[in-house]
């Protein structure tokens, strides 16, 4: 593995919730990141819930 | 990448090959300005996909209010155009943008990356097929989802609770858990799905919130809030919402009459069979992997587990079958917001371990055009007034504030936006900055907290000082909550217009600033937790410090044989401390504990003191706390006395070493929560329900004449660890319920021990004689975890575990920035979990580690020198000692005295100081004295 | 006409701003008089900015952390 070459970018399919999270953090530490998202729009499944326990804030 | 699909992925970790197919959407989105015409006009209707088929939406629709991209769509399968060509049409000739493309095509793209991280998710249970309690059926049988978008603002219902039969106001609810979750007759999915359990009863809560009055009983088999304040949530659901519980099998539900309302009939604990009528019956449906992730599975050739999510190890919880490919969130078994969160960050730590040596090789920082000096230029303020679709414009003339804010002072130019926040009306207001000659800016929209930071990006890429633009929060404190009264609104939209051009007319040009970090980290705690973090690093390179408070590194973990998938904890552990002892880049300092702590976010320096009292200073940028947890010493159950009475640490010894009194025994008896769930202690210690279970099934293999007991509360075995639960039943342990007030009575008698425990069916105390009794004993916080906190500013919880930032979007957070937290010092959590938030903590950390300098707000406290006159007043009030009190340089003519200085990077910009000061000698950049007195004056003049 | 008062409300932004935030998006209905002016901490709410707004004519100050 040492000497293989290593591309700095990263692929992220999902942009949910944890997939953001991944994202956001790998581009906040310096490497290129492409979020493929399967829908028109990020934000998955929790974009759809209206309040979250246990704070009941509202999701969005 | 929107409406991309995976197809392929070739070569090897470092150095993939993806294919990604794009849709077509059919709008172009550089030209779509999301105004919503197409919509409007678009005659096809079908059931809206986010609001589960509650509402409608459109063939050309917008995925959700706050989409990102904001930007329309067509569905081709629904668009009457794209199925019959030259019909329809209507969104091409409405959209002034001709943003409207009916020929767009498939896009192939093939891209180049050193790993991929899988996070599709998952899909929601749909009990249509398998025709579950009538859903699909009966129209008042609705999901878990569905209800959700009901109570929703922004649903089909704008947060109305009503029936789908007749729209009328629903009285009651009856939520039916475990729809498509431990059930493998009716839908295959034999786990747990982990998460219904607590929305149900946010939903409960909720629904109650929004119709007074309403009753709600929540059927279910066992409660699993196994998360941390879960319990303490339920409780109040229960004490404070009046939300009902039965613990019963649901055997039908019919329609009673032809009005919609539903009867229900179940068998409840004690037997008996019971009927009630509900006007709605809610089926809190579970997770599954959706059939294009089980082909995503398959296209990235990753190893799946008998229930259809990723397989990982407990010792890697996102890395895959596959080198180079991960995984977070759903796809490797259901589980909650906090936990998918934990692990996106902890997918970016595994990654970084990977390609740490290309960090940096393909960003590029933003650069930005030369800031314009518009300190000696009169004001000229340009307002954008956002419609914000119809947010603010359904409610506020926004025409009207448009030409009251032109007549304003110093406003020379005026604007109205749809949206002020799209892109496009960012480069435009860019544009306009430009054009007019603007220097100060107010953008009446919605509130700074979410986009202010969005608007000082658009100034700064015009050349204008970011701390130029003032918002007036015409959305959410006014369109919002005064939608009832428009003219009202539209007259407090103007004031609130005046009030934001009032302060930014003395608005300053502010710099950032920049602190420099040490690129080092310190991570407290030698077990799992801290072990993996402190190798995380160190392999992204870090320089890492590792204190241990005892001689030993291990923690916990110690005690701990198998993990819930049956991997040998000792060997794994072994393993991660010759890794961590073998690293160069890991100082480890055992038998030492931090006993000071200086300085902030980057520039910490802790001083860490060993047994004999001699101390060391660390400097470190961040912080990692991997304290772990306690195991709670029990008092209850005659644990002092009877020598049969045990701790599950203990048994798992005495079994282990094959000792002769468990090898004779016949009769074991678990009692699960022992000091967990109960007055005080109102939490789960989530480990123990899987740990006593898997104990069971290893003595019943050993000898399946022997009779095992396990005595519960609710059995929480869960996720894909049902399948324990289901193999302990299938091998004869037996599971007796009890309840807090019942709680089971353990008695020496000669040589057996009796453990007395109420039986719910016969109603009457039922006596079990036991050779031995094992308790599930709670994990509890370090007694000392306080002290921690109270050096690094980091707070703990009723309970005493460390509090992380926000318990969803934050979890491995602290609010203090640049400490982070992991493992048991956070909340009770088995191994893959400690081991998941360590590499987020460390992922999280990294994201400062990597920069060599941060960049603070430059909303700071400032010193007025001429004003000041060394009072002193603010220094006590400052509650992040950022003040100090020194003596005035004796200037030329002037005498010396006192004044105070501010530690910029120790300033919250909280203003105490200034709110303290007699003087005027000190003031917060940003909320000065002249700023607010102008606000305030503004506020008042009309 | 009946009275309509004018009341300011300072409102720290990290709780009581966030909450009216918050107010807007669970779309509450409340009484339009008042005008909130965002600080970062209800701790820098001078006194005199108390004096200022009543003798400007506020017929209530609110400060809210």
């Amino acid at each position: 593995m040492l000497d293989t070459k290593k591309v700095g970018s990263v692929m992220i399919v999902g942009g949910g919730v944890t997939g953001m999270q991944a994202a956001l953090d790998l581009a906040d530490s310096g490497y290129y990141v492409y979020l493929v998202e399967k829908s028109g729009a990020i934000g998955g499944a929790m974009a759809q819930l209206d309040k979250t326990f246990p704070t009941n804030d509202c999701s969005m | 990448m929107t409406l991309s699909e995976v197809t392929q992925i070739d070569g090897i970790a470092g150095d993939f090959k993806v294919t990604v197919k794009e849709a077509p959407r059919y709008v172009d989105v550089e030209k779509c300005i999301a105004c919503g015409k197409c919509t409007e006009k678009c005659p096809k209707k079908v059931d809206s996909e986010y609001d589960a088929a509650t509402g409608k939406r459109k063939a050309i629709y917008v995925k959700y209010a706050q989409a990102v991209p904001l930007k329309y769509q067509i569905d081709a399968d629904a668009c009457i155009r794209l199925q019959k060509p030259g019909a329809c049409g209507f969104c091409e000739k409405v959209c002034d943008a001709g943003a409207i493309n009916f020929n767009d095509t498939e896009k192939i793209h093939q891209l180049n990356v050193g790993a991929v991280v899988l996070a599709p998710g998952f899909e929601a249970f749909d009990p249509t097929d398998a025709g579950v309690w009538g859903f699909g059926v009966y129209p008042n049988v609705i999901t878990s989802l569905q209800l959700e978008r009901y109570l929703s603002a922004s649903g089909p219902t704008e947060g109305h609770l009503i029936r789908p039969s007749d729209k009328r106001p629903v009285n009651k609810v009856a939520f039916l858990q475990c729809v498509g979750s431990r059930d493998e007759n009716l839908c295959g999915n034999g786990y747990c799905s982990s998460v219904c359990c607590m929305y149900a009863i946010k939903e409960a809560v909720i629904a109650k919130d929004h119709v007074p009055g309403l009753q709600t009983t929540i059927f279910y088999m066992d409660m699993r809030t196994h998360g941390k304040e879960f319990d303490l949530y339920m409780e109040r659901a229960k004490e404070d919402s009046g939300v009902r519980f039965v613990r019963c099998r649901v055997n039908g539900v019919e329609p009673d009459g032809s009005g919609g309302d539903l009867r229900l009939s179940y068998v409840n604990e004690e037997g008996r069979q019971l009927e009630e009528y509900y006007d709605m019956v809610v089926l809190s449906v579970g997770l599954q992997t959706p059939k294009h992730v089980l082909e995503l599975a398959h296209t990235a050739g990753i190893k799946l587990t008998a229930d259809n999510f990723a397989a990982t190890s407990d010792f890697a919880p996102v890395q895959t079958s596959r080198e180079g490919i991960f995984t977070c969130g759903a796809i490797a078994g259901p589980k909650d917001i906090p936990q998918s969160v934990v692990e996106g960050s902890a997918a970016a730590a595994a990654v970084a371990d990977l390609l740490a040596p290309a960090r940096f090789e393909l960003t590029t920082e933003a650069t930005f055009p030369q800031e314009k000096d518009v300190s000696r230029e009169e004001p000229r303020i340009g307002v954008f007034v956002c419609h914000c679709g119809s947010n603010i414009a359904g409610t506020v003339d926004v025409k009207a504030v448009e030409e009251y804010a032109a007549t304003l002072p110093d406003v020379v130019y005026v604007e109205r936006n749809l949206f002020s926040c799209s892109q496009d009306t960012q480069e435009m207001i860019t544009k306009r900055i430009r054009e007019q000659n603007l220097n100060r800016i107010v953008i009446a929209a919605c509130t700074p907290r979410t986009h202010e930071p969005l608007f000082r990006e658009t100034l700064k890429a015009a050349g204008l000082n970011e701390y130029l633009v003032e918002m007036a929060n015409i959305r959410n404190h006014n369109s919002w909550v005064h939608t009832k009264d428009p003219k009202a609104a539209t007259a407090k939209a103007k004031d609130l217009v005046r009030m934001a051009a009032a302060k930014v007319t003395f608005g300053d040009s502010l710099k950032p600033f920049a602190v420099p970090i040490t690129q080092k980290g310190l991570v407290i705690g030698g077990g799992v937790a801290g072990m993996t973090a402190a190798l995380n690093l160190a392999e992204q390179g870090f320089a890492v410090h590792l204190v241990e408070r005892t001689e030993v590194l291990g923690g916990n973990a110690l005690n701990l044989k198998h993990t819930w998938a049956g991997e040998h904890v000792p060997s794994q552990l072994a393993k991660l401390i010759d890794k961590v002892t073998g690293n160069d880049k890991i100082t480890i300092h055992k038998g030492a504990s931090v006993t000071k702590v200086d300085g902030f976010v980057g520039n910490f320096s802790s001083t860490i003191t060993d047994r004999n009292g001699a101390t060391l200073v660390i400097d470190h940028g961040a912080g990692i706390v991997a304290t772990g947890g306690d195991a709670y010493i029990p008092t209850e159950y005659n644990f002092d006395s009877i020598t049969g009475v045990v701790t599950s640490v203990q048994f798992d010894k005495l079994f282990e070493l094959k000792e002769q009194h468990v090898k004779k025994a016949r009769r074991f008896v678990f009692i699960q929560c022992v000091g967990s769930r109960e007055e005080g202690n109102m939490y789960c210690s989530k480990v123990c329900c899987t740990h006593s279970v898997q104990s069971a099934i290893a003595l019943k293999k050993e000898n399946p004449e022997r009779n095992v007991y396990i005595l519960y509360r609710d059995m929480r075995t869960y996720g894909q660890r049902e399948a324990l639960y289901k193999q302990a039943r299938k091998l004869g342990v037996i599971f007796i319920n009890y309840e807090l007030h019942g709680k089971p009575k353990v008695t020496q008698n000669g040589s057996v021990i009796d453990v007395e425990v109420w039986d719910h069916v016969l109603h009457r105390p039922l006596k079990i004689e036991a050779d031995m009794v094992i308790l599930a004993t709670a994990i509890r916080p370090q007694g000392d975890a306080a002290e921690l906190g109270k050096l690094y500013k980091v707070p703990v919880d009723k309970q005493g575990f460390f509090q992380e930032a926000h318990a969803k979007l934050r979890p491995v957070d602290f609010s203090t920035d640049g400490m982070f937290v992991a493992g048991l010092a956070h909340y009770p959590k088995p191994v893959e979990e400690s081991i998941a938030q360590a590499l987020a903590a460390s992922a999280r950390a990294a994201t400062l580690l990597s920069k060599s300098h941060i960049s603070l707000d430059a909303v700071k406290a400032t010193v007025d020198e001429d004003y000041c006159d060394g009072c002193a007043l603010c220094v006590d009030v400052c509650p992040y000692n950022a003040i100090t009190l020194i003596e005035k340089p004796a200037k030329a003519g002037g005498a010396g005295g006192k004044t105070i200085v501010v530690n910029k990077a120790q300033c919250k910009g909280c203003g105490l100081c200034q709110g303290t000061c007699p003087k005027r000698g000190v003031y917060v950049a940003g909320f000065t004295m002249k700023q607010i007195s102008a606000q305030i004056q503004a506020a008042l003049a009309v | 006409m009946s009275f309509e008062p004018k009341i300011v409300a300072f409102c720290c932004n990290w709780c009581s701003y966030a909450a009216a935030d918050l107010a807007g998006t669970a779309r509450m209905q409340y009484p339009h008089n008042v005008r909130i002016i965002r600080v970062m901490c209800s701790g820098m709410v001078h006194p005199e900015f108390v004096m200022d707004a009543l003798s400007q004519g506020a017929d209530g100050v609110m400060v809210l952390g």
